[in-house]
């Protein structure tokens, strides 16, 4: 370990100390055994290394040169309406640096049966539901930043849907972040869990009101029991000097459903780490993602699928957009295990280069250990298409606006998957935005 | 309107166009025919603009201007129109998204203030009425999954929208059954004014049944080799390409 990542992780594991105390339910048994177990395995992980291969193409060594602090518990006044979307009819929790922001919430209207809010005070009066259910999905932390969340574990979002509760209204939870004097880190550590015939959408939005340099750290456990339905719509659009990283961990039960859609549109430097985990047969997983990643930009996507129980579908397509120096990096891979017959597995990445500086590495997977199956993977890597351009500009449109409309109709497919249309239309809006941005460097270069 | 002269070009230093010469004034309709490989495509793709294609000697004007010079929408707001022969798919990008782009920047150049939605969605009801299409191919994305016979009404579609003074059409006629291409017809007669010049670019006789030209030009080994009326068309019909190069050769 280079001595960079060795200060990190001392100074890391010191802060855990510190606070690991001073932590909500520090005195039940099982949550202070959870994180001093985590802190343990910390040290034994290290900081993720170029040599294990899935972080092969994603370095960490920028993120290690920051000496984030852990956000404390003085938030900075946020001014909401700068990240309501007017249009949106939904119930919204919001956080700041991790927490809950009760005062910015409005959650009044949950149906009976349908708790949405903070983990930190799920914990502090009724800790059923975390104490069986924390860790669970997650299971033993596979790297150090899931060593460093659970070791904290504090606030985050909570959403438990009583059995056969169908949620008319979707959830949005905003996660602000931000880091006006020193960088922080802020590690929200979030569990969903419907039970069996429940139904909801839940729209994460992870943004921040300035440009400040910080760390998001999150970890997410979903568990869908029999017959459960969650959608569920990610919008990345951190600071622009921002380092995040999402791990999710979904334990889907007999005939669940989970669609996520993903739009990774912000940040330098930033990870997604999606784990499925199919525990009963029939359920489906729906895996649609965009990443546009441009100048400073690095856009990371990890895709774990198992599927160990027959008849379990899942279907993913990521779309990349690069322009400028962007880089991105996508690693899908699917496990059939024996038995897992009957499996549909799909999984493919595209990715458009808009410049001869952008790199993405890809890299699809298929392990299969059944029979009768059907499974697909694939990846493209290619340019826009000159008889395209040429179409185009031959009916009177100029070149970068030709551009603009080719690289939209590219991510339209995915875009389309959304189906909340006013968060479809800003997200469409601000994917415009940053193309005409890279149109206007490649311009001025 | 349209003056080529000695027009020379070549395609990965093979000579393609060896000194074409063709005038095109307002109102007329000049069909181009010559056997594969004379050059009838790669003077259309010029036209227009399209990459590939190295200008060796020669020169297009048009409407005054050194057509060669602008760049393909330049040549488009000014009102060259080229109807493909292989329409491109342009999954993703939504037709009508597509052709009210085409037109406002045509109508920008023009001179005219945009249309807005309500506003080019008159027009094009009224242009899809007048080619007997229906509204289904503004939903649609551009040419995606579309039949040979839609991918070519589409493009006049495209041209009964953006109203060129030049409309070129490419071997329009390939690839359509006999009731297609009676459509496809249809819609261009519907577009002849004489404000309009259109080239008509075929290899078959077939199609000048249905739109009758008023001068038919033979293209062969890069030049025009002959020019007529009609009856031009007819007589190759008859004997076939061979019959001129014979003629030639004596």
């Amino acid at each position: 370990m280079n001595t960079a990542a060795a200060a990190s992780l001392e100074s890391y594991r010191d802060s855990l100390a510190r606070i690991q105390p001073q932590l909500t339910g520090a005195s039940q048994p099982w949550l202070a055994q959870q994180r001093r177990e985590a802190a343990a395995s910390l040290q034994q992980l290290g900081f993720p290394q170029r040599r294990q291969e899935a972080w092969r193409y994603t370095s960490v060594d920028r993120l290690l040169q920051q000496a984030f602090v852990p956000a404390g518990n003085d938030l900075p006044e946020i001014d909401l309406d700068a990240f309501v979307l007017p249009q949106l009819d939904a119930h919204r929790a919001v956080f700041v640096n991790g927490r809950f922001v009760a005062g910015l919430s409005s959650l009044e209207a949950l149906p009976a049966g349908v708790t949405v809010g903070s983990l930190k005070q799920q914990i502090e009066r009724n800790p059923i539901v975390p104490a069986k259910w924390l860790g669970q999905a997650a299971g033993v932390p596979l790297h150090a930043f899931s060593a460093m969340n659970t070791a904290a574990i504090d606030d985050g979002l909570i959403i438990h849907v009583a059995q056969g509760r169908k949620l008319e209204r979707p959830i949005e939870v905003l996660h602000l972040t931000t880091a006006p004097t020193d960088a922080v880190v802020a590690q929200s550590r979030n569990l969903l869990l419907l039970e069996a015939g429940a139904q909801a959408t839940l729209i994460e939005r992870f943004t921040s009101p300035d440009a400040s340099l910080y760390f998001n750290n999150s970890l997410s456990e979903v568990i869908l029991q029999d017959d459960a339905e969650l959608e569920h719509i990610r919008l990345q659009e951190e600071s622009p000097a921002a380092f995040h990283l999402h791990s999710l961990f979904i334990n889907q039960y007999e005939r669940s459903r989970y669609r996520n859609t993903g739009f990774a549109l912000g940040g330098a430097w930033s990870r997604t780490e999606l784990n499925i985990d199919f525990l009963g047969p029939a359920a489906a997983a729906e895996l649609d993602g965009l990443y546009v990643t441009g100048d400073q930009q690095l856009t990371d996507t990890h895709i774990d699928i198992c599927h160990s129980v027959p008849g379990c579908q899942s279907h993913t397509n990521y779309k990349g957009l690069l322009h400028g120096r962007g880089r991105a990096v996508f690693d899908g891979r699917i496990e059939v295990k024996p038995h897992a017959s009957k499996t549909d597995a799909h999984l493919h990445n595209a990715n458009l280069l808009l410049s001869r500086n952008a790199e993405v590495d890809t890299k699809p997977q298929l392990e299969i250990y059944a029979d009768d199956v059907k499974c697909s993977h694939g990846t493209t890597v290619g340019q826009l298409d000159p008889a395209q351009l040429f179409y185009l500009r031959s009916r009177g449109i100029d070149a970068p606006e030709a551009r603009r409309l080719l690289c939209l109709g590219f991510a339209g497919e995915i875009l389309d998957r959304c189906r909340i249309a006013p968060l479809r239309e800003r997200v469409r809006a601000a994917v415009a935005a940053l193309l005409a941005q890279a149109a206007t460097a490649v311009e001025g270069e | 309107m349209l003056n080529i002269d000695k027009l020379q070009a070549s395609v990965d230093d093979k000579p393609i166009l060896n000194g074409v010469d063709l005038k095109v004034d307002a109102g007329e309709v000049h069909a181009i025919m010559g056997p594969n490989g004379s050059g009838k495509s790669t003077l259309a793709h010029i036209l227009a603009g399209r990459d590939g294609y190295t200008v060796t000697g020669g020169t297009v004007n048009f409407e005054g201007e050194d057509l060669l010079a602008l760049a393909p929408e330049e040549r488009a707001r000014r009102g060259v129109f080229l109807a493909l022969q292989y329409p491109v798919e342009l999954p993703g990008v939504n037709n009508m998204v597509f052709m009210k782009t085409a037109l406002n920047a045509v109508r920008a150049a023009r001179g005219e203030a945009a249309l807005d939605a309500v506003g080019f969605m008159k027009l094009v009801r009224e242009r899809l009425g007048l080619l007997q299409m229906d509204e289904r191919f503004l939903k649609r994305n551009v040419n995606a999954g579309f039949s040979g016979g839609e991918k070519k009404r589409n493009e006049i579609l495209q041209m009964a929208v953006l109203e060129p003074k030049l409309a070129i059409l490419d071997e329009t006629d390939s690839g359509l059954d006999i009731d297609a291409l009676r459509l496809v017809a249809d819609g261009v007669n519907a577009l002849r004014s004489p404000e309009r010049a259109m080239i008509v670019v075929t290899h078959y006789q077939r199609l000048l049944d249905f739109i009758r030209p008023d001068f038919v030009h033979v293209l062969a080994g890069g030049r025009i080799v002959r020019s007529g009326d009609r009856t031009l068309a007819l007589e190759l019909e008859e004997k076939g390409y061979g019959w001129l190069e014979q003629e030639d050769a004596a």
